[in-house]
């Protein structure tokens, strides 16, 4: 049976937590310090490997169309971004945004991990650290640290990028009826001596009876009908939802946001294949974050990166894909940036050009786009970047994407 | 009975039962000697069970019939629309596949057995999450894993990775050799055409996903070059997209995709042709990198989420003298010290917490009438994260709790047993049930909440929330 929020019901809650019953984790469901208008940030990660020479075709490479072969075929002409690059044709809304100013593209970036595991590369993206498990934490995890400011993950668990010492809430659609705040409370005391239930069950609590974010979270516009990737659970609508939850005043800072199968070994160039789809899907995500933090007032307060865990090979493979490679690409955009920029060295395409012969090499480390973000429009200190958030980074110099 | 038994026994039997096991309602068939009950276990998965449930032969002739659908869809008949021909797109056989792997879970005498199962299907994941191995994946379990989940991992290694399931998931179906006869043909046709070649070569998914997934792991010793060769030795060993497949073949391995030539990997030769793959998996099964791996997941799997490498050590010795005879490290895992700790270590998985709570509350048997909770049992697994079947990567589902920890995880796990008790909690006794299930293992703290419940609902999601049925 489904409980509408009221009143009463947060009555009883707060009730309990007075009585002290709850223990001292509980009473940072209420915590909403940070003032308005602080500056907000979304990591966006696409799982899977994106192929960012399929994504941003180096057209003016003369190198470009024999070393692509079928994969420099696009069922329509490119997005042209300057002389040198252009976006896929599905790419459309971020091509706005890039006239615009609103976004940039970074080509040729990756990971100081250059073999060719998807959960090793995952893991060194989302641990900020240099080898696979050499960290056991996320570099935006460590990023909030114990301030105030809170992290959210639209998915049910929270992706290692965010866990740290500091606060961060899940959420996700939910087909389920609310269990009753009374069940939860008996919960909360029968978690006493199980600390890691106790601590999931605390931060789910105040993402679900909290009466501001609830209220407008239930009374945003439904998603657009038809639309597969607007479905609930879609990136599509979660990107709406993040939005959402960015604008609150006592929201979350910062928020992440996963799209997977991006690991095209296969028919990539298909014009309804994972691969376009994932791209217009992409494109629509990002469109609806813009669109719900334009609408809260903080697009022009907001940078959000969009990262893969490794490009692919530079020459299509027997069967009209990619196998895993090195470098690719990357996006920055919001309202705070200074866009309509191709920030990269351009390595060339060329075999001798390329890592171990096969991939795009890498020659932008994207640590140092995550580093310029994090410094230029978090405030994070120079030494806090190289020592909490990014450890062993002191080489990698900060990219300058805000100016 | 119950009363007659030492505490220490009583511990063991819940260890057993709900560690080890999938949960049970009452643990006196198990206490007299909970050793004993897990090891005469050991041995073949039981047949699924359920209706509708196809042969890989079938599947595979389904997988035909579909292609075939799909390209009449095409240009449909007069009168038909492309719906019209595309209609039912495999879903009886996914929701058949999917309600048999619970059902059968649910209901299992043997449930070591069974966790062993899901443990190895997880191992070699084949996932519908990928539109080509849609039809395929229970197939895949019940005649690839089930079988032979306590033999030798050679064999479990060869029957997994010659599986249409696993060979199209990683799309070795569509790789092939650079010099092999098909691109020679494909070449020269698209010549005449003016177009590229359909097929041109290697394609290394299957390659990879074998070294770093399914055997060496990620550090367990290989290179690029490795990969690359592995690949071009896989390259024959497909089904086919439609008829024309030969499906009653007696191996699914097509010599025109075959890279000529001899393949070296890991610094071994292998000839061309079909026994190259054969060698492969012999050599790959007795590498020391994979008896570490094996034993490192396996003790993972049942103990810590970071497991005592004592342990570890053991099981990979055990591993390496028998050469890789699975029974016998299942039976030194029994014998651990490390696996009997009293304090549960393991978080269940949604699937395990969903199967677990259909067996305690007594719904296994029944699970295959209509019975609301099994009916929508592949729902409550989806809302919870863990849709039967659809494993996000070939990594498969993870099996460490801080990645089933998220809040909303949890929440999603409090509004199911807020429903499961809603719906039957008025007809049982969850504070007697949490003793005859638990034993000595729930603790006192827990049975009091259970006590104090408003009412029965209340009471059975308090249980089926407790941490000691959250863990195992």
């Amino acid at each position: 049976m489904r409980t509408p929020f009221n009143p009463a019901r947060r009555m009883l809650m707060r009730a309990a937590l007075s009585a002290g019953a709850l223990g001292p984790l509980a009473t940072l469901s209420f915590a909403g310090t940070s003032s308005p208008g602080s500056n907000r940030f979304v990591m966006v990660i696409l799982r899977g490997g994106m192929d960012g020479l399929y994504a941003v075709p180096a057209v003016g490479d003369p190198e470009f169309a024999p070393a692509r072969g079928a994969l420099a075929q696009y069922a329509s002409t490119p997005l042209p971004l300057d002389a040198m690059f252009a976006l896929h044709p599905n790419l459309v809304q971020l091509h706005a945004m890039y006239g615009r100013g609103e976004s940039s593209v970074v080509h040729a970036v990756g990971l100081p991990y250059h073999e060719r595991s998807h959960f090793d590369a995952q893991q060194v993206l989302e641990s900020g650290g240099t080898r696979p498990y050499e960290l056991t934490s996320g570099w935006l995890g460590r990023a909030l640290g114990a301030g105030p400011a809170k992290g959210l993950a639209l998915s049910t668990t929270v992706p290692l990028v965010l866990r740290g010492p500091g606060i961060v809430d899940t959420w996700a659609p939910s087909t389920l009826p609310d269990p009753s705040a009374d069940l939860v409370t008996r919960l909360e005391r029968m978690y006493g001596s199980d600390p890691a239930l106790a601590t999931a069950l605390a931060r789910a609590k105040a993402l679900h009876f909290d009466t501001t974010m609830m209220a407008e979270v239930n009374g945003a516009a439904a998603p657009t009908a038809g639309d597969a990737a607007a479905r609930p659970g879609g990136f599509v609508a979660l990107a709406q939802r993040a939005a959402e939850f960015l604008s609150q005043s006592s929201g979350p800072k910062v928020a992440v946001l996963e799209l997977g199968g991006w690991d095209a070994h296969a028919n990539e160039a298909a014009p309804n294949g994972a691969t376009a789809n994932n791209l217009r899907t992409l494109d629509a995500g990002l469109a609806a974050l813009r669109e719900g933090l334009l609408a809260g007032r903080v697009w022009r307060d907001t940078v959000v990166v969009v990262a893969t865990e490794f490009g692919r090979e530079v020459a299509i493979n027997g069967t009209l894909g990619c196998d895993h490679g090195s470098g690719g690409a990357a996006f920055v955009l919001g309202g705070a940036i200074k866009g309509g920029r191709v920030l990269t060295d351009w390595p060339g395409l060329g075999r001798k050009d390329r890592f171990e012969g096969r991939d795009l090499r890498t020659t932008t480390d994207l640590r140092a786009v995550l580093k310029g973000v994090l410094g230029d429009h978090l405030r994070l200190s120079a030494r806090s970047l190289d020592g909490d958030v990014f450890p062993g980074s002191d080489a990698v110099r900060a990219m300058a994407v805000m100016a | 009975m119950a009363a007659m038994m030492s505490d220490s026994t009583r511990t063991a039997a819940a260890i057993a039962a709900h560690r080890f096991g999938l949960g049970e309602a009452s643990l006196d068939a198990i206490a007299g000697d909970p050793q004993g009950w897990l090891g005469a276990q050991i041995g073949p998965a039981d047949s699924a069970r359920g209706e509708g449930l196809l042969s890989t032969e079938q599947a595979v002739e389904l997988v035909h019939a579909e292609a075939e659908k799909r390209r009449l869809a095409r240009n449909p008949p007069p009168g038909t629309t492309a719906e019209q021909v595309l209609a039912g797109h495999y879903r009886e056989t996914m929701l058949a596949d999917a309600r048999s792997r619970l059902v059968t879970a649910s209901a299992t005498r043997r449930p070591f057995a069974e966790r062993l199962q899901l443990f190895w299907a997880n191992h070699f994941t084949v996932s519908v999450t990928k539109g080509s191995t849609r039809g395929l994946v229970g197939a895949f379990e019940r005649d690839a894993i089930r079988p032979h989940i306590a033999g030798s991992f050679e064999t479990l290694l060869w029957s997994s990775t010659t599986h249409p399931a696993m060979l199209r998931y990683l799309d070795n179906h569509l790789s092939a050799g650079p010099h092999s006869r098909i691109v020679a043909r494909a070449a020269r046709r698209s010549q005449v055409m003016q177009e590229g070649p359909r097929v041109s070569g290697l394609n290394e998914n299957l390659a990879r996903e074998v070294l770093e997934l399914h055997t060496l792991g990620v550090d367990g010793g290989y290179t690029q070059a490795d990969v690359t060769a592995f690949a071009a030795l896989l390259t024959g060993w497909r089904i086919g997209n439609g008829p024309g497949g030969d499906a009653t073949a007696a191996l699914p391995f097509d010599p025109a995709w075959h890279e000529p030539g001899r393949k070296t990997v890991l610094g071994r030769s292998y000839p061309e042709g079909a026994e190259a793959l054969r060698r492969v998996v012999a050599d790959l099964a007795r590498h020391a990198s994979t008896g570490r791996f094996i034993a490192t997941k396996l003790a993972r799997h049942f103990v810590a989420d970071d497991p005592p490498t004592e342990l570890v050590d053991r099981l990979a010795t055990t591993y390496a003298r028998s050469d890789g005879q699975l029974g016998e490290v299942y039976r030194e895992l029994l014998r651990s010290r490390e696996a009997w700790a009293p304090r549960p270590a393991k978080l269940k998985t949604p699937e395990e917490f969903v199967v677990s709570s259909a067996r305690l509350l007594d719904l296994g048997e029944r699970a295959t009438a209509r019975n609301p909770l099994a009916s929508d049992i592949g729902a409550s697994l989806a809302a919870l994260g863990q849709r039967p079947h659809s494993p996000p990567s070939p990594a498969g589902w993870p099996d460490r709790a801080e990645d089933w920890l998220g809040p909303e995880a949890v929440w999603k796990r409090i509004e199911w047993a807020h429903r499961v008790g809603d719906r039957i909690g008025r007809s049982i006794d969850a504070r007697a049930l949490a003793r005859a299930s638990l034993g000595p293992l729930i603790g006192e703290s827990s049975l009091q909440q259970i006590e104090r419940a408003a009412d029965g609902p209340q009471a059975v999601a308090l249980l089926l929330m407790a941490p000691e049925f959250q863990r195992r």
